[in-house]
Protein backbone atom coordinates (compact mmCIF):
# COMPACT_ATOMS: atom_id res chain seq x y z
CA UNK A 1 0.00 0.00 0.00
CA UNK A 2 2.55 2.66 0.33
CA UNK A 3 4.16 1.84 -2.44
CA UNK A 4 1.27 2.51 -4.45
CA UNK A 5 0.04 5.54 -1.99
CA UNK A 6 3.84 7.34 -2.79
CA UNK A 7 3.80 6.32 -6.31
CA UNK A 8 -0.14 7.93 -6.08
CA UNK A 9 1.52 10.92 -4.74
CA UNK A 10 4.35 11.25 -7.01
CA UNK A 11 2.09 10.94 -10.19
CA UNK A 12 -0.12 13.60 -8.83
CA UNK A 13 3.04 16.54 -8.43
CA UNK A 14 5.05 15.53 -11.28
CA UNK A 15 3.08 14.56 -14.03
CA UNK A 16 1.58 17.85 -14.22
CA UNK A 17 4.99 18.94 -16.33
CA UNK A 18 5.60 15.32 -17.88
CA UNK A 19 2.08 14.76 -18.73
CA UNK A 20 2.64 11.13 -19.08
CA UNK A 21 -1.17 10.22 -17.46
CA UNK A 22 -4.16 10.40 -19.25
CA UNK A 23 -6.13 8.99 -16.28
CA UNK A 24 -5.17 7.97 -12.69
CA UNK A 25 -7.21 4.98 -11.21
CA UNK A 26 -6.46 5.81 -7.52
CA UNK A 27 -9.59 4.32 -5.78
CA UNK A 28 -9.02 0.85 -7.62
CA UNK A 29 -5.29 0.96 -7.18
CA UNK A 30 -5.91 1.48 -3.20
CA UNK A 31 -8.10 -1.36 -3.45
CA UNK A 32 -5.95 -3.84 -5.29
CA UNK A 33 -3.22 -2.47 -3.31
CA UNK A 34 -5.03 -3.80 0.09
CA UNK A 35 -5.87 -7.11 -1.10
CA UNK A 36 -2.06 -7.97 -1.98
CA UNK A 37 -1.30 -6.62 1.57
CA UNK A 38 -4.27 -8.55 2.64
CA UNK A 39 -2.54 -11.78 0.77
CA UNK A 40 0.69 -11.22 2.27
CA UNK A 41 -0.75 -10.89 6.15
CA UNK A 42 -3.09 -14.05 5.10
CA UNK A 43 0.45 -16.20 4.30
CA UNK A 44 -0.37 -15.76 0.32
CA UNK A 45 1.94 -16.04 -2.17
CA UNK A 46 1.19 -12.32 -3.68
CA UNK A 47 3.53 -13.13 -6.98
CA UNK A 48 6.15 -11.91 -8.40
CA UNK A 49 5.31 -8.53 -9.13
CA UNK A 50 3.32 -7.94 -5.53
CA UNK A 51 2.50 -4.55 -4.70
CA UNK A 52 4.37 -3.29 -8.14
CA UNK A 53 2.86 0.21 -9.36
CA UNK A 54 2.08 -0.53 -12.86
CA UNK A 55 0.39 1.94 -15.78
CA UNK A 56 -0.67 1.15 -19.54
CA UNK A 57 -0.64 2.87 -22.73
CA UNK A 58 -4.20 4.05 -23.41
CA UNK A 59 -5.05 2.04 -26.06
CA UNK A 60 -5.25 -1.07 -23.82
CA UNK A 61 -8.70 -1.76 -21.82
CA UNK A 62 -8.45 -0.90 -18.47
CA UNK A 63 -12.11 -1.69 -16.42
CA UNK A 64 -13.88 1.09 -16.25
CA UNK A 65 -11.93 3.29 -18.51
CA UNK A 66 -12.79 3.79 -21.48
CA UNK A 67 -10.39 3.29 -23.95
CA UNK A 68 -9.05 6.51 -25.87
CA UNK A 69 -5.99 5.14 -27.94
CA UNK A 70 -5.02 8.60 -27.78
CA UNK A 71 -8.36 9.77 -29.74
CA UNK A 72 -11.07 12.16 -29.39
CA UNK A 73 -13.36 10.21 -31.26
CA UNK A 74 -13.29 7.29 -28.89
CA UNK A 75 -14.28 9.44 -26.29
CA UNK A 76 -18.14 8.70 -26.89
CA UNK A 77 -17.25 4.61 -26.05
CA UNK A 78 -18.57 3.45 -23.08
CA UNK A 79 -15.91 2.42 -20.58
CA UNK A 80 -13.98 -0.95 -20.74
CA UNK A 81 -15.82 -4.03 -19.35
CA UNK A 82 -12.28 -5.52 -17.93
CA UNK A 83 -8.58 -5.25 -18.32
CA UNK A 84 -6.99 -6.24 -21.72
CA UNK A 85 -5.27 -9.94 -21.06
CA UNK A 86 -1.61 -8.85 -20.16
CA UNK A 87 -2.38 -6.73 -17.90
CA UNK A 88 -4.95 -9.48 -16.23
CA UNK A 89 -1.83 -11.35 -16.74
CA UNK A 90 0.37 -8.49 -14.97
CA UNK A 91 -2.63 -8.19 -12.09
CA UNK A 92 -1.79 -12.22 -11.87
CA UNK A 93 1.23 -11.68 -10.24
CA UNK A 94 0.83 -8.89 -8.02
CA UNK A 95 1.12 -5.58 -10.02
CA UNK A 96 -1.32 -2.63 -9.17
CA UNK A 97 -2.53 -0.70 -12.25
CA UNK A 98 -1.94 3.18 -11.27
CA UNK A 99 -3.43 4.78 -15.08
CA UNK A 100 -3.61 5.02 -18.53
CA UNK A 101 -0.78 6.71 -20.42
CA UNK A 102 -0.03 9.05 -23.01
CA UNK A 103 0.21 8.16 -27.07
CA UNK A 104 0.52 9.51 -30.43
CA UNK A 105 -3.32 9.28 -31.60
CA UNK A 106 -4.23 5.45 -33.03
CA UNK A 107 -0.62 4.84 -32.02
CA UNK A 108 0.34 6.47 -35.77
CA UNK A 109 3.68 8.77 -34.71
CA UNK A 110 6.78 8.38 -33.02
CA UNK A 111 6.80 11.54 -30.91
CA UNK A 112 3.80 11.59 -28.62
CA UNK A 113 3.10 15.42 -29.80
CA UNK A 114 -0.74 14.60 -28.89
CA UNK A 115 -2.80 17.18 -30.10
CA UNK A 116 -6.01 16.32 -27.39
CA UNK A 117 -3.95 15.50 -24.54
CA UNK A 118 -0.69 17.56 -25.62
CA UNK A 119 2.41 16.25 -25.61
CA UNK A 120 4.03 14.07 -23.16
CA UNK A 121 7.38 15.65 -22.42
CA UNK A 122 10.81 13.87 -21.98
CA UNK A 123 12.11 13.31 -18.14
CA UNK A 124 15.42 14.38 -19.29
CA UNK A 125 14.29 17.50 -20.95
CA UNK A 126 10.88 19.08 -20.57
CA UNK A 127 11.33 20.87 -23.79
CA UNK A 128 11.84 17.76 -26.10
CA UNK A 129 9.77 14.68 -26.98
CA UNK A 130 9.45 11.48 -25.44
CA UNK A 131 9.05 9.45 -28.33
CA UNK A 132 5.87 7.91 -29.57
CA UNK A 133 3.92 6.45 -29.64
CA UNK A 134 3.85 4.65 -26.29
CA UNK A 135 5.27 8.22 -25.42
CA UNK A 136 3.74 7.74 -21.73
CA UNK A 137 4.61 4.69 -20.94
CA UNK A 138 8.63 5.06 -21.47
CA UNK A 139 8.59 8.51 -20.09
CA UNK A 140 6.86 7.63 -16.95
CA UNK A 141 9.33 4.47 -16.28
CA UNK A 142 12.29 6.91 -16.76
CA UNK A 143 10.81 9.58 -14.50
CA UNK A 144 10.16 6.47 -11.34
CA UNK A 145 6.87 7.26 -11.97
CA UNK A 146 6.07 3.83 -12.15
CA UNK A 147 8.23 0.92 -12.44
CA UNK A 148 6.64 -0.95 -15.04
CA UNK A 149 4.29 -0.02 -17.93
CA UNK A 150 3.01 -1.24 -21.11
CA UNK A 151 2.82 -0.30 -24.45
CA UNK A 152 2.87 -1.38 -27.79
CA UNK A 153 5.09 -1.52 -30.90
CA UNK A 154 4.19 -1.19 -34.59
CA UNK A 155 6.76 -0.18 -35.94
CA UNK A 156 9.04 0.94 -33.17
CA UNK A 157 6.42 2.59 -30.62
CA UNK A 158 8.17 0.72 -27.69
CA UNK A 159 11.97 0.87 -28.71
CA UNK A 160 11.81 4.43 -30.02
CA UNK A 161 10.52 6.19 -26.61
CA UNK A 162 12.80 3.79 -24.44
CA UNK A 163 15.75 5.13 -26.37
CA UNK A 164 15.03 8.76 -26.05
CA UNK A 165 13.63 8.50 -22.80
CA UNK A 166 16.59 5.97 -21.21
CA UNK A 167 14.67 2.90 -20.25
CA UNK A 168 14.34 -1.02 -21.60
CA UNK A 169 11.92 -1.46 -23.67
CA UNK A 170 10.79 -5.10 -25.25
CA UNK A 171 8.86 -5.55 -28.50
CA UNK A 172 8.42 -9.53 -28.39
CA UNK A 173 8.60 -12.16 -31.52
CA UNK A 174 5.59 -10.77 -33.59
CA UNK A 175 2.68 -14.19 -31.59
CA UNK A 176 3.93 -13.92 -28.46
CA UNK A 177 2.28 -11.79 -26.18
CA UNK A 178 -1.65 -11.71 -26.53
CA UNK A 179 -3.07 -7.98 -27.92
CA UNK A 180 -6.14 -9.11 -26.62
CA UNK A 181 -8.46 -5.97 -25.75
CA UNK A 182 -5.83 -4.03 -27.21
CA UNK A 183 -7.06 -1.17 -29.56
CA UNK A 184 -5.74 -2.11 -33.17
CA UNK A 185 -3.20 0.13 -35.89
CA UNK A 186 -1.90 -2.17 -38.27
CA UNK A 187 -3.01 -5.86 -37.24
CA UNK A 188 0.30 -7.63 -39.47
CA UNK A 189 2.48 -5.78 -37.39
CA UNK A 190 1.00 -4.73 -33.74
CA UNK A 191 2.86 -6.31 -30.90
CA UNK A 192 2.65 -5.33 -27.34
CA UNK A 193 5.62 -5.09 -24.69
CA UNK A 194 7.21 -3.70 -21.32
CA UNK A 195 9.12 -1.16 -20.46
CA UNK A 196 11.48 -1.06 -17.18
CA UNK A 197 14.48 0.09 -15.70
CA UNK A 198 16.56 -2.60 -15.56
CA UNK A 199 16.51 -6.25 -17.06
CA UNK A 200 15.39 -8.15 -14.17
CA UNK A 201 12.32 -5.80 -13.88
CA UNK A 202 11.58 -6.10 -17.53
CA UNK A 203 11.94 -9.65 -17.38
CA UNK A 204 9.27 -10.01 -14.77
CA UNK A 205 6.94 -8.22 -16.67
CA UNK A 206 7.74 -10.08 -19.82
CA UNK A 207 7.59 -13.21 -17.85
CA UNK A 208 3.70 -12.17 -16.41
CA UNK A 209 2.06 -10.98 -19.46
CA UNK A 210 2.81 -14.74 -21.57
CA UNK A 211 -0.03 -17.08 -21.40
CA UNK A 212 -2.43 -18.31 -24.15
CA UNK A 213 -5.28 -16.12 -25.21
CA UNK A 214 -7.97 -17.47 -27.33
CA UNK A 215 -9.06 -13.39 -28.29
CA UNK A 216 -5.84 -12.88 -29.91
CA UNK A 217 -6.34 -14.26 -34.15
CA UNK A 218 -2.22 -13.56 -34.45
CA UNK A 219 -0.82 -14.90 -31.23
CA UNK A 220 0.76 -18.15 -31.32
CA UNK A 221 -0.27 -20.65 -28.28
CA UNK A 222 3.62 -21.76 -27.40
CA UNK A 223 4.10 -22.47 -23.85
CA UNK A 224 5.37 -19.51 -21.56
CA UNK A 225 9.37 -19.26 -21.70
CA UNK A 226 10.18 -17.01 -18.94
CA UNK A 227 13.17 -15.10 -19.59
CA UNK A 228 14.22 -14.60 -15.31
CA UNK A 229 15.66 -17.72 -15.29
CA UNK A 230 18.20 -17.19 -18.25
CA UNK A 231 19.06 -13.58 -17.11
CA UNK A 232 22.13 -14.19 -15.75
CA UNK A 233 23.69 -16.96 -17.66
CA UNK A 234 25.79 -14.62 -19.54
CA UNK A 235 26.59 -14.38 -23.01
CA UNK A 236 29.27 -17.14 -23.02
CA UNK A 237 29.38 -18.54 -26.93
CA UNK A 238 26.51 -16.30 -28.29
CA UNK A 239 27.84 -15.29 -31.68
CA UNK A 240 27.29 -11.46 -32.00
CA UNK A 241 27.31 -9.04 -35.01
CA UNK A 242 26.90 -5.52 -35.72
CA UNK A 243 24.49 -5.00 -38.34
CA UNK A 244 25.88 -2.99 -41.71
CA UNK A 245 24.74 -0.98 -44.51
CA UNK A 246 21.00 0.36 -43.70
CA UNK A 247 22.08 0.04 -39.92
CA UNK A 248 25.05 1.77 -40.13
CA UNK A 249 23.87 5.44 -42.28
CA UNK A 250 20.73 7.06 -41.33
CA UNK A 251 21.34 8.76 -37.86
CA UNK A 252 23.99 10.73 -35.95
CA UNK A 253 26.98 9.96 -33.87
CA UNK A 254 25.48 8.99 -30.73
CA UNK A 255 23.56 6.39 -32.13
CA UNK A 256 26.45 4.15 -33.76
CA UNK A 257 28.81 5.20 -30.29
CA UNK A 258 25.51 3.19 -28.47
CA UNK A 259 26.17 0.37 -30.97
CA UNK A 260 30.11 0.57 -30.46
CA UNK A 261 29.77 0.88 -26.56
CA UNK A 262 27.68 -2.75 -26.50
CA UNK A 263 29.73 -4.13 -29.55
CA UNK A 264 32.65 -3.53 -27.46
CA UNK A 265 31.57 -4.76 -23.90
CA UNK A 266 30.13 -8.29 -25.89
CA UNK A 267 33.20 -9.13 -27.95
CA UNK A 268 30.91 -8.23 -31.16
CA UNK A 269 33.62 -7.23 -33.77
CA UNK A 270 32.24 -8.35 -37.33
CA UNK A 271 29.67 -6.41 -39.21
CA UNK A 272 26.78 -7.68 -41.33
CA UNK A 273 24.59 -6.73 -44.11
CA UNK A 274 20.91 -7.06 -43.39
CA UNK A 275 20.23 -7.79 -46.93
CA UNK A 276 16.91 -5.49 -48.09
CA UNK A 277 16.20 -3.84 -44.91
CA UNK A 278 15.63 -0.70 -46.68
CA UNK A 279 12.96 -1.95 -48.64
CA UNK A 280 11.26 -4.46 -45.83
CA UNK A 281 11.02 -0.49 -43.86
CA UNK A 282 9.37 0.45 -47.11
CA UNK A 283 7.22 -2.50 -47.15
CA UNK A 284 6.34 -1.70 -43.33
CA UNK A 285 5.22 2.05 -43.96
CA UNK A 286 3.06 0.87 -46.91
CA UNK A 287 1.13 -2.23 -45.06
CA UNK A 288 0.85 -0.04 -41.54
CA UNK A 289 -0.43 2.99 -44.05
CA UNK A 290 -3.27 0.97 -45.67
CA UNK A 291 -4.18 -0.71 -42.83
CA UNK A 292 -4.61 2.01 -40.68
CA UNK A 293 -6.50 3.87 -43.16
CA UNK A 294 -8.82 1.02 -43.65
CA UNK A 295 -9.18 0.31 -39.84
CA UNK A 296 -10.67 4.01 -39.17
CA UNK A 297 -12.43 4.48 -42.49
CA UNK A 298 -16.08 4.98 -41.20
CA UNK A 299 -14.80 8.25 -38.88
CA UNK A 300 -12.51 9.61 -41.89
CA UNK A 301 -15.68 9.48 -43.98
CA UNK A 302 -17.97 11.44 -41.11
CA UNK A 303 -15.49 13.40 -38.82
CA UNK A 304 -11.93 13.81 -40.18
CA UNK A 305 -11.74 16.72 -38.19
CA UNK A 306 -11.63 15.01 -35.31
CA UNK A 307 -8.69 13.29 -36.44
CA UNK A 308 -5.39 14.69 -34.77
CA UNK A 309 -4.12 16.96 -37.41
CA UNK A 310 -0.45 14.87 -37.31
CA UNK A 311 -2.16 11.74 -37.99
CA UNK A 312 -5.56 12.73 -40.05
CA UNK A 313 -3.68 13.08 -43.39
CA UNK A 314 -1.86 9.71 -43.44
CA UNK A 315 -4.98 7.66 -42.44
CA UNK A 316 -6.39 9.51 -45.24
CA UNK A 317 -4.00 8.79 -47.63
CA UNK A 318 -4.12 4.97 -46.29
CA UNK A 319 -7.37 4.50 -47.18
CA UNK A 320 -6.55 5.28 -50.97
CA UNK A 321 -3.66 3.25 -51.32
CA UNK A 322 -3.58 1.05 -54.56
CA UNK A 323 -4.38 -2.79 -53.49
CA UNK A 324 -1.42 -3.57 -56.06
CA UNK A 325 0.70 -1.49 -53.50
CA UNK A 326 -0.30 -3.39 -50.23
CA UNK A 327 -0.09 -6.97 -51.46
CA UNK A 328 3.23 -6.24 -53.00
CA UNK A 329 4.79 -4.99 -49.77
CA UNK A 330 3.02 -8.48 -48.66
CA UNK A 331 4.86 -10.35 -50.88
CA UNK A 332 7.64 -8.11 -50.31
CA UNK A 333 8.21 -8.59 -46.45
CA UNK A 334 7.67 -12.75 -47.06
CA UNK A 335 10.70 -12.42 -49.12
CA UNK A 336 12.71 -10.21 -47.28
CA UNK A 337 12.27 -12.29 -44.48
CA UNK A 338 13.32 -15.23 -46.32
CA UNK A 339 16.58 -13.42 -46.60
CA UNK A 340 17.19 -12.23 -43.10
CA UNK A 341 16.04 -15.46 -40.98
CA UNK A 342 19.70 -17.28 -42.84
CA UNK A 343 21.50 -14.78 -41.00
CA UNK A 344 20.46 -16.23 -37.80
CA UNK A 345 21.95 -19.90 -38.94
CA UNK A 346 25.29 -17.56 -38.76
CA UNK A 347 24.95 -15.19 -35.79
CA UNK A 348 22.50 -15.35 -32.36
CA UNK A 349 22.09 -11.66 -31.96
CA UNK A 350 22.51 -8.39 -33.92
CA UNK A 351 23.55 -4.84 -32.54
CA UNK A 352 21.83 -2.13 -34.19
CA UNK A 353 20.88 1.71 -33.43
CA UNK A 354 17.58 2.10 -31.39
CA UNK A 355 16.73 5.59 -32.82
CA UNK A 356 18.94 7.73 -35.52
CA UNK A 357 19.26 10.57 -32.96
CA UNK A 358 18.51 11.76 -29.32
CA UNK A 359 15.04 13.37 -28.47
CA UNK A 360 14.13 16.28 -30.79
CA UNK A 361 12.82 19.29 -29.57
CA UNK A 362 8.84 19.20 -29.29
CA UNK A 363 7.82 20.25 -32.52
CA UNK A 364 10.81 19.94 -34.45
CA UNK A 365 9.77 19.33 -37.58
CA UNK A 366 13.45 18.34 -39.60
CA UNK A 367 16.81 16.96 -38.87
CA UNK A 368 20.19 17.11 -40.66
CA UNK A 369 21.01 13.60 -41.40
CA UNK A 370 23.55 12.63 -43.83
CA UNK A 371 24.05 16.24 -44.87
CA UNK A 372 20.47 16.22 -45.43
CA UNK A 373 17.12 18.08 -44.22
CA UNK A 374 15.14 15.03 -43.51
CA UNK A 375 11.60 15.39 -41.64
CA UNK A 376 12.39 14.32 -38.01
CA UNK A 377 9.52 12.18 -37.14
CA UNK A 378 9.05 9.45 -39.39
CA UNK A 379 12.92 8.88 -39.48
CA UNK A 380 12.81 7.99 -35.73
CA UNK A 381 11.73 4.71 -37.07
CA UNK A 382 14.61 3.87 -39.67
CA UNK A 383 16.01 1.23 -37.53
CA UNK A 384 13.27 -0.14 -35.79
CA UNK A 385 10.79 -0.57 -38.67
CA UNK A 386 12.95 -3.49 -40.56
CA UNK A 387 12.78 -5.64 -37.26
CA UNK A 388 9.13 -5.40 -36.34
CA UNK A 389 8.25 -5.73 -40.24
CA UNK A 390 8.91 -9.26 -40.15
CA UNK A 391 8.16 -10.16 -36.16
CA UNK A 392 11.70 -10.48 -34.88
CA UNK A 393 12.47 -9.78 -31.03
CA UNK A 394 14.28 -6.41 -30.22
CA UNK A 395 15.07 -4.99 -27.44
CA UNK A 396 16.28 -1.37 -26.74
CA UNK A 397 18.88 -1.61 -23.72
CA UNK A 398 19.46 2.26 -22.60
CA UNK A 399 23.18 3.67 -22.08
CA UNK A 400 23.97 4.18 -18.66
CA UNK A 401 26.47 7.15 -19.51
CA UNK A 402 25.00 8.36 -22.97
CA UNK A 403 27.20 11.62 -22.22
CA UNK A 404 30.02 9.58 -22.50
CA UNK A 405 29.17 8.60 -25.83
CA UNK A 406 28.99 11.67 -27.06
CA UNK A 407 25.41 12.00 -26.62
CA UNK A 408 24.42 15.85 -27.21
CA UNK A 409 23.64 16.83 -23.66
CA UNK A 410 23.92 13.43 -22.11
CA UNK A 411 20.13 12.73 -23.33
CA UNK A 412 19.62 9.19 -23.30
CA UNK A 413 19.66 7.23 -26.48
CA UNK A 414 19.25 3.33 -26.77
CA UNK A 415 21.16 0.94 -29.00
CA UNK A 416 18.73 -2.11 -30.33
CA UNK A 417 19.40 -6.01 -29.83
CA UNK A 418 17.45 -8.58 -32.39
CA UNK A 419 17.53 -12.01 -31.89
CA UNK A 420 15.87 -15.07 -33.91
CA UNK A 421 12.51 -15.59 -33.44
CA UNK A 422 11.17 -17.04 -29.86
CA UNK A 423 14.92 -16.44 -28.73
CA UNK A 424 13.84 -13.31 -26.23
CA UNK A 425 15.87 -14.64 -23.99
CA UNK A 426 19.02 -14.01 -25.53
CA UNK A 427 18.03 -10.28 -25.66
CA UNK A 428 17.83 -10.64 -22.01
CA UNK A 429 21.25 -12.22 -21.47
CA UNK A 430 22.92 -9.81 -23.60
CA UNK A 431 21.18 -6.99 -22.10
CA UNK A 432 21.83 -8.27 -18.51
CA UNK A 433 25.65 -8.65 -19.28
CA UNK A 434 25.54 -4.91 -20.82
CA UNK A 435 24.41 -3.75 -17.51
CA UNK A 436 27.33 -5.75 -15.86
CA UNK A 437 29.49 -4.23 -18.12
CA UNK A 438 28.22 -0.97 -16.77
CA UNK A 439 27.53 -0.21 -20.30
CA UNK A 440 23.47 -0.45 -20.09
CA UNK A 441 21.27 1.28 -17.41
CA UNK A 442 18.87 3.37 -16.83
CA UNK A 443 19.97 6.90 -16.44
CA UNK A 444 18.14 8.89 -13.70
CA UNK A 445 16.81 12.03 -14.84
CA UNK A 446 16.87 15.39 -13.18
CA UNK A 447 14.09 16.16 -10.42
CA UNK B 1 9.35 -11.68 -64.52
CA UNK B 2 10.88 -8.35 -64.21
CA UNK B 3 9.22 -5.13 -65.21
CA UNK B 4 10.43 -1.36 -64.70
CA UNK B 5 9.32 0.23 -61.47
CA UNK B 6 6.56 2.93 -61.77
CA UNK B 7 8.20 6.17 -61.95
CA UNK B 8 7.11 7.92 -58.63
CA UNK B 9 7.51 11.67 -60.10
CA UNK B 10 4.99 10.98 -62.97
CA UNK B 11 2.04 10.54 -59.90
CA UNK B 12 -0.49 13.15 -59.76
CA UNK B 13 -1.09 12.26 -56.70
CA UNK B 14 -4.06 15.15 -56.33
CA UNK B 15 -5.92 13.72 -58.89
CA UNK B 16 -5.48 10.04 -57.73
CA UNK B 17 -6.83 11.02 -54.59
CA UNK B 18 -9.88 12.96 -55.65
CA UNK B 19 -10.62 9.82 -58.12
CA UNK B 20 -9.89 6.91 -55.56
CA UNK B 21 -11.75 9.04 -52.69
CA UNK B 22 -15.20 8.74 -55.07
CA UNK B 23 -14.66 5.36 -55.33
CA UNK B 24 -14.62 4.75 -51.55
CA UNK B 25 -17.20 7.44 -50.94
CA UNK B 26 -14.59 9.09 -48.75
CA UNK B 27 -15.52 13.00 -48.65
CA UNK B 28 -12.36 14.72 -49.04
CA UNK B 29 -12.24 18.37 -47.49
CA UNK B 30 -9.86 20.29 -49.92
CA UNK B 31 -8.46 21.49 -46.84
CA UNK B 32 -7.07 17.78 -46.21
CA UNK B 33 -6.01 17.40 -50.25
CA UNK B 34 -2.32 18.98 -50.09
CA UNK B 35 -1.45 16.70 -46.96
CA UNK B 36 -3.40 13.56 -48.33
CA UNK B 37 -1.37 14.19 -51.81
CA UNK B 38 1.68 15.20 -49.74
CA UNK B 39 1.58 11.28 -48.20
CA UNK B 40 0.48 9.61 -51.07
CA UNK B 41 3.69 10.68 -53.01
CA UNK B 42 5.57 9.62 -49.75
CA UNK B 43 3.91 6.14 -50.32
CA UNK B 44 4.66 5.92 -54.11
CA UNK B 45 8.14 6.54 -53.63
CA UNK B 46 7.91 3.38 -50.61
CA UNK B 47 6.07 1.59 -53.23
CA UNK B 48 8.85 2.16 -55.93
CA UNK B 49 10.74 0.51 -53.67
CA UNK B 50 8.97 -2.76 -53.32
CA UNK B 51 8.34 -2.88 -56.63
CA UNK B 52 11.85 -2.95 -57.20
CA UNK B 53 12.58 -6.59 -55.89
CA UNK B 54 11.96 -9.35 -58.72
CA UNK B 55 9.72 -11.80 -57.02
CA UNK B 56 8.33 -15.25 -58.25
CA UNK B 57 5.09 -16.36 -58.70
CA UNK B 58 5.43 -18.43 -55.23
CA UNK B 59 6.70 -15.69 -53.27
CA UNK B 60 3.20 -15.28 -51.69
CA UNK B 61 2.14 -12.60 -49.33
CA UNK B 62 3.25 -12.84 -45.94
CA UNK B 63 -0.23 -13.10 -44.38
CA UNK B 64 -1.14 -17.01 -44.42
CA UNK B 65 -5.03 -18.09 -44.16
CA UNK B 66 -5.69 -20.43 -41.14
CA UNK B 67 -9.00 -22.46 -41.65
CA UNK B 68 -9.04 -23.44 -38.70
CA UNK B 69 -6.97 -23.60 -34.93
CA UNK B 70 -7.35 -25.58 -32.08
CA UNK B 71 -8.11 -23.33 -28.81
CA UNK B 72 -5.23 -23.25 -26.29
CA UNK B 73 -5.16 -25.80 -23.66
Amino acid sequence: MEVVESALADIAVRDRTLNCFTAVTADRARAEAAAVDAAVAAGRDPGPLAGVPVAAKNLFDIEGLTTLAGSKIERDKPAAARDTFVLRRLRAAGAVPVGALNMDEYAYGFTTENHHHGPTRNPHDPGRIAGGSSGGSAAAVAAGLVPLSLGSDTNGSIRVPASLCGVFGLKPTYGRLSRGGAYPFAASFDHVGPFARSAADLALAYDAAQGADPDDPAQQWREPAPASPLLDSGIGALRIAVADGHFARNGHGEAFAAVAAAARALGATARVEVPEAARGRAAAFLITMAEGGNLHLPDLRTRPDDFDPMTRDRFLAGALLPASWLLQAQRVRAAYRARVLPLFEEWDLLLTPATPYVAPRIGQDTVEVDGEAVPVRPNLGVYTQPISCIGLPAMSVPLVDPGAAGAPGGLPIGLQLVAAPWREDLLFRAARALERAGVAGSPTPPR
Amino acid sequence: MSSTPPDPSAFDAEAYARAAAAALGLPLDPRHRPGVAANLRLAARMAAAVEGLPLAPADEPAPVFVAGRNAPG
